[in-house]
């Protein structure tokens, strides 16, 4: 049976005495299209590092596929974590070094393969067939440093599903983009979503982002739930208003939804 | 030439190598540094070993070990200080227990100052054993561990994320990064072991393109920073360590320009 559920009960995380997420009772169930959505330091990011482990919270219990993280050591955390897909923002990720295209999405192959099991020819195949189908055939053997921004993430998406998650997580994948490689990364991304029903973790500043297919959003304010449930009902002007603190208005075009500044 | 030399070449081969192949690693996580914070330990345990009468082979590889397991716990996005920020505390701490211990030593002091210039032209044959032993260790530690240290490389917190056994590989790496630097410290010198980490390796991720040809490269520019740099001391009668640490970072220079003249990333 396919996982991607992820539970969180009474969970803060805490900083310098300083509480930065509190979620009281969350469950993200299997397939779905989370948005998460925030002003600046609402905890979009911590949420997520939360979700998969990497941050540790102060109380309260994660739960992957029931499994609890705190209780798990980090071998078997590790095990868990094999089927997540993680896409942070670029500060995290060294864009400098001389990997190729190709050596970057076989990096996907590395956390489903056991230690000291080398990648095969299957695993291969699999890196060769995301980089057909994200496109990038002609850029195979040129370096990730060489690539446009547009083509990078492109690559970031390949080595993640190279992995074949349950699980993916994106940070604001469309950052420091133009609105033409904005619009193509989230297409490929509710493309994904609609063909294996993964369950996706979404953080974006901007509204008009969360593609039709994203049905649930999250509004994060000041480390906590402002509002959560259906992304219509989330993105009302008087929810985002109250998070902004500016008078907010909701277009829809083409599916998508626009937040416009009315003041 | 002696045939005395030729051991004296042999050796610097083997160094510059094993410390270039570590520097590929070092210097593409971001952290040149930990080869002076790790070799500064390593010299510090050697020192306050001479002191204390006791075996001075066991201190240099127990305090580097105990240095890289401290470092370990500097998780990337964990931790509230960032990585080269503690390499930097860590360093200064070594330092002062390094003045420390030459300070309260009495009598002669040149074994101790020869920790930090090295003593290549001294090298026994046991030594020459003892590095390749360590430089081949890590070698298969890099073969075994190929496909984790890449996503290492990359992005620790992708590592770690995705379920690479981050922890378990980095901390194995920094075991091994203690030991090559601690093995290696008598012949090169905590100096000149900085540079033979990072100026081989930078030079390498200049114009190299794919992981395997940066861990070639940088393992051949290592390898020739110590041999050339000492036929250069020879031949011109310079001090060895100086134009070991002149070439590396000429090569470095050289492979920049290549890569500016060349004009392009791929």
């Amino acid at each position: 049976m396919m996982g991607g559920h992820i539970s969180l009960s009474s969970v803060e995380v805490r900083l310098s005495g300083r509480s930065i997420l509190a979620v009281k009772d969350m469950q993200i169930r299997q397939g779905e299209f989370v948005g998460i959505i925030g002003t600046n330091g609402a905890g979009k990011t911590t949420f997520l590092k939360v979700c998969c482990g990497l941050i540790k919270p102060a109380r309260g219990i994660v739960k992957l596929d029931g499994r609890d993280m705190a209780g798990l050591n980090a071998w078997s955390k590790a095990n868990v974590r094999k089927h997540i897909g993680y896409i942070p923002q670029a500060a995290e990720y060294n864009a400098e070094l001389p990997f190729t295209l190709r050596e970057l999405v076989s990096m996907g192959r590395a956390s489903v393969k056991p230690l000291l099991s080398p990648l095969n020819r299957v695993d291969y195949e699999i890196v060769d067939n995301w980089i057909d189908r994200l496109d990038l055939s002609e850029r195979r053997s040129q370096t990730f440093r060489s690539l446009s921004g547009g083509e990078q993430q492109k690559a970031l998406i390949a080595r993640a599903m190279a992995q074949d998650p349950e699980i993916l997580m994106l940070d604001e994948p469309c950052s420091n983009l133009d609105f033409n490689w904005k619009y193509q990364i989230t297409e490929i991304i509710e493309q994904l979503h609609s063909e294996s029903k993964i369950t996706i973790l979404m953080v974006s500043h901007e509204t008009n982002l969360l593609p039709e297919g994203c049905k649930r959003a999250i509004l994060l304010h000041e480390g906590g739930i402002l509002a959560d449930g259906d992304i219509e009902d989330v993105l009302d002007p008087n929810s985002l208003e109250k998070a902004y603190r500016c008078r907010i208005d909701v277009l829809k075009l083409a599916g998508r939804r626009y937040t416009v500044n009315k003041s | 030439m002696d045939s005395f030399f030729f051991l004296v070449i042999l050796a610097g081969a083997i160094a510059g190598a094993s410390t270039g192949l570590l520097g590929a690693y070092v210097v593409g996580m971001r952290m040149p540094f930990i080869g002076i914070c790790i070799s500064h330990s390593a010299m510090v345990g050697t020192i306050y070993s001479i002191l204390l009468g006791v075996n001075p082979v066991w201190g240099p590889v127990i305090f580097s070990a105990l240095s890289s397991m401290s470092l370990g716990m500097v998780r990337p996005g964990r931790s509230r200080i960032d990585a080269n920020v503690a390499l930097a505390i860590f360093f200064n701490l070594m330092l002062g227990l390094t003045f420390l211990g030459i300070g309260l030593m009495h009598g002669s002091r040149s074994e101790v100052l020869g920790l930090l210039w090295g003593s290549l032209l001294f090298v026994k044959k046991s030594s020459v054993v003892v590095i390749t032993i360590s430089g081949l260790v890590f070698a298969v530690f890099a073969a075994l561990f190929n496909k984790e240290l890449k996503v290492l490389l990359f992005s620790r917190t992708i590592a770690s994320a995705t379920g690479v056994h981050e922890s378990f590989v980095y901390c194995f790496f920094l075991a091994l990064c203690g030991l090559i630097l601690a093995v290696n410290l008598p012949l090169v010198g905590g100096l000149m072991i900085f540079s033979l980490i990072t100026c081989p390796a930078a030079a390498a991720y200049q114009i190299c393109k794919g992981h395997r040809s940066v861990i070639v490269m940088a393992t051949v520019f290592g390898m020739a920073s110590a041999v050339i740099g000492f036929l250069v001391s020879y031949y011109l009668d310079l001090p060895t360590g100086a134009c070991i640490v002149i070439v590396s970072a000429t090569i470095f220079a050289v492979s920049a320009l290549y890569r500016t003249f060349r004009g392009q990333w791929s």
